[in-house]
């Protein structure tokens, strides 16, 4: 040590001249250089890319469902390390005893907290912003139509912020080396288990980040495609995640000594503020049911403008009779256009056939607890010009399945309904129809007979699809037989060439459908 | 004055650490002395502001710091070290220097210059991109001095300033004290006689939480004539003015 080297002697100083913004900025830099979150980066790319990135690659590219699984996702994968990182930066005077030293110097203990919050903070909001770019990036490239959803993109974020608010408070508050890993692990768990008392509508625990619609719904590739995304429950979610981080910062300057009278005011300030936000969401979730667009409307945040349908031009096949689609499900038009082609080839020309095959939203109504109907309209050639009515087993959130594995799904749910509507078949059908639909199924070479069901006479403008994909319909009857004259006469009407079953189709479909017909005069 | 302390007294329970201690200090080099369990500790940590007095007046750099803003204001001034200071392992000797700078309210623009010329002073120079981790015990010390001194305080407060430093560190530290002691009020608590001989104009003795002496290292030698024990004079005061506060 020297006393040779000396400095100015010091002079009063005026805090306000000497540009604390611009050291807060290199206390900052300070901070985020030997900050534990960074180093926890790693963990959450990893954890992030197990749990979060290859699960929702997996499902279709359609905005709503990357945003709800990257809403999801974020939630449960940051939740441990930047709650714990969080906390051990809270605690961090204490650990290393370095209270008393920082606590005589001249900023205030809140400014200083929230410097090194707001380093961990950087850190966190940074690795999420990566897998956010990511994550969306890559939808980007893939999703034929819509663009990204910000307000889950929000909620992912206020969850990240929150989760740093209240590790940081706890650490600071309960100063040991068992406080991040413990607060972590209970965060974890309040996270998992806030969405256990939802039953059904009216549930205050929606407000739970990693819910994105109405509970045990999932991510619904059906919702916001044909309407347009409601933010009624994230706006809830961001209030509430917002309310909270700003209350529990607000806490830290409550301790005395913590912030000269004046901040102490504005932290209380704010952690009222906060809370009362906080409340309002709750307050708020309280009042959201699901629409029937399968989303949560909360009235006192819902635009009415939103619930009109989105104006899409759809994308259409080339064959004889178009499939159109929402462009949102363009990957699927191939294969289902390839899957019907031969059946409309058979349709194609007759009277009463549709002139095009159109895509239809799903409709959703809140069932007892958390279980969710799906309502399909009757399908039916209708309109015009005349059109029949489909809809995507993915719209119905049916577990993953390929372009051509839906397309299949497509045939076998409605290519007996699409054949029915044209011949007149179903119940109180003559044997003849019944006869002509399932000869033109056999030729259009689509189902086995014996799994062919001709479609009911529900009555009902909307009906819940089979619970299993691929399964009977029970509202279905079932068709003809092998070995009844009514099979023999389908083999006989599917063996002959196209040109004759249709110039045949063509001359006596009238009278067919008019059950003037019998299997006698089947050619 | 840059110290006035009155009837000073910080209890724990019915325990009275500090038991109404009267001060006053301006510039120079004060050394505190007595045996553990003295009051040392809590009465640099109520002049350090880190703890507030149960009762009696407390004045520090004309200031009271019962307030928040004058507290503010003194703790620009102030210096303290620790009896066991604590740091940050993964920052450099610079780093942790600068963050005290900082959070002392140093202006920007003079970080740098006063973050070198502390690291310095307590020939560090050379180390300052070694991480904390990596230093040695005497090392973290001059380190934790370096941060004290940082803000070129007028009150430097040192709790057992030279505990862990070699021989010739305690020299060049005690040279160091002298030098600050020029301009500021330096109040060094230590069990180490010699440094208060070394370094001190004047000094304190202290037990069971009252001053039981006041005046200079030699007027607190002269005490010890004829009666105390030890191996040199100012040993031999400290413990005759000691047996006689007990008596």
């Amino acid at each position: 040590m020297t006393a040779a080297t000396r400095v100015s002697s010091a002079t009063p100083r005026r805090p306000g001249a000497d540009r604390p913004g611009l050291s807060t900025l290199r206390l900052l830099r300070l901070e985020l250089r030997h900050n534990a979150m960074a180093w926890l980066l790693p963990v959450v790319f990893v954890l992030f890319w197990l749990v979060t990135y290859r699960k929702t690659m997996a499902m279709p590219p359609l905005w709503n469902v990357r945003a709800a699984g990257l809403q999801v996702g974020v939630a449960a994968d940051f939740s441990v390390p930047v709650t714990g990182a969080a906390a051990w930066m809270g605690s961090r005077e204490a650990r290393r005893r370095v209270t008393d030293q920082v606590t005589i110097t001249a900023r205030s203990r809140w400014a200083r907290l929230l410097v090194a919050w707001a380093a961990t903070a950087i850190w966190a909001m940074l690795a999420y912003l990566g897998c956010l770019a990511v994550l969306y990036g890559v939808t980007a490239h893939q999703a034929t139509w819509g663009g990204p959803l910000w307000w889950p993109a929000a909620v992912a974020a206020a969850s990240v912020l929150v989760f740093c608010a209240l590790g940081f408070v706890v650490g600071a508050f309960l100063p040991s080396r068992f406080t991040a890993p413990l607060v972590a692990i209970a965060v974890f768990f309040v996270l998992a288990l806030s969405t256990e008392p939802i039953h059904g509508g009216h549930s205050v625990f929606q407000v739970s980040p990693i819910v994105t619609g109405p509970w045990d719904l999932g991510a619904q590739p059906g919702v916001a495609t044909f309407y347009p995304f409601q933010p009624d429950l994230s706006v809830a979610q961001v209030m509430f995640l917002a309310g909270l981080s700003v209350a529990l910062l607000g806490v830290l300057a409550l301790p005395a000594g913590s912030a000269g009278r004046a901040m102490r005011a504005v932290a209380a300030g704010c952690a009222i503020a906060g809370l009362l936000a906080a409340g309002t969401a709750v307050g708020l979730t309280g009042t959201g049911t699901m629409d029937a667009a399968g989303m949560i409307d909360i009235p006192a945040l819902h635009d009415a403008a939103t619930g009109r349908p989105l104006e899409f031009t759809p994308v259409c096949s080339r064959t004889v009779i178009p499939v159109c689609l929402n462009p949102a499900y363009a990957t699927y038009l191939p294969a289902t256009a390839s899957a019907l082609a031969p059946l409309l080839s058979e349709l194609a020309g007759l009277p009463g056939a549709p002139a095009r095959i159109d895509q239809e939203p799903v409709a959703y109504k809140q069932g007892a607890d958390n279980s969710v109907a799906f309502l399909l309209h009757e399908p039916a050639v209708s309109g015009t010009p005349p059109a029949f009515g489909l809809v995507l087993p993915v719209q119905l959130g049916y577990p993953a399945m390929t372009a051509a594995q839906q397309a299949n799904q497509v045939v076998t749910t409605y290519g007996p309904d699409l054949v029915a509507d044209v011949i007149g078949d179903g119940h109180g059908a003559t044997q003849a129809q019944n006869a002509v639909a399932t000869g033109l199924m056999i030729a259009a070479g689509l189902r086995r007979l014996d799994t062919y069901y001709v479609p009911s006479a529900q009555p009902a403008s909307a009906r819940p699809l089979p619970a299993t994909p691929g399964g009977p319909d029970p509202g279905r009857s079932p068709g003809v037989a092998p070995g009844t004259p009514a099979y023999d006469a389908a083999e006989r009407f599917a063996a002959l060439p196209p040109a004759a079953r249709h110039a045949w189709l063509v001359r006596n479909l009238a009278a067919l459908r008019a059950g003037r017909l019998t299997l006698a005069q089947l050619p | 004055m840059n110290v006035e302390i009155t009837s000073l007294t910080r209890r724990f329970g019915s325990v009275a650490a500090v038991a109404g201690v009267d001060l006053r200090l301006g510039p120079g080099v004060f050394g505190l002395l007595g045996p553990n369990g003295a009051g040392k500790t809590s009465l640099l940590r109520m002049m350090a502001t880190a703890m507030p007095p149960s009762s009696g007046s407390l004045r520090l750099l004309g200031r009271d710091p019962g307030g928040y803003g004058p507290r503010c204001e003194i703790r620009r001034r102030l210096g303290y070290l620790p009896q066991n200071p604590g740091y940050y392992p993964g920052f450099t000797v610079a780093e942790y220097v600068e963050y005290f700078a900082l959070l002392k309210e140093v202006p920007p623009a003079r970080i740098r210059a006063a973050v070198a010329t502390a690291v310095d002073r307590v020939a560090l120079g050379d180390r300052k991109k070694a991480r904390l981790r990596t230093l040695s015990g005497g090392m973290l010390r001059r380190a934790s001095i370096a941060q004290a001194i940082v803000n070129e305080p007028d009150l430097l407060l040192l709790d057992e300033p030279t505990a862990g430093l070699d021989p010739e560190q305690r020299v060049a530290f005690r040279a160091l004290l002298r030098d600050l002691g020029q301009r500021a009020t330096v109040v060094v608590s230590t069990h180490l006689v010699e440094d208060v001989a070394a370094a001190c104009a004047q000094v304190a003795l202290m037990d069971r939480g009252k001053v039981v002496f006041a005046g200079t290292p030699e007027s607190l030698a002269a005490q010890g004539d004829g009666h105390g024990a030890g191996d040199t004079p100012l040993e031999r005061g400290y413990t005759a003015v000691l047996a006689q506060a007990r008596s």
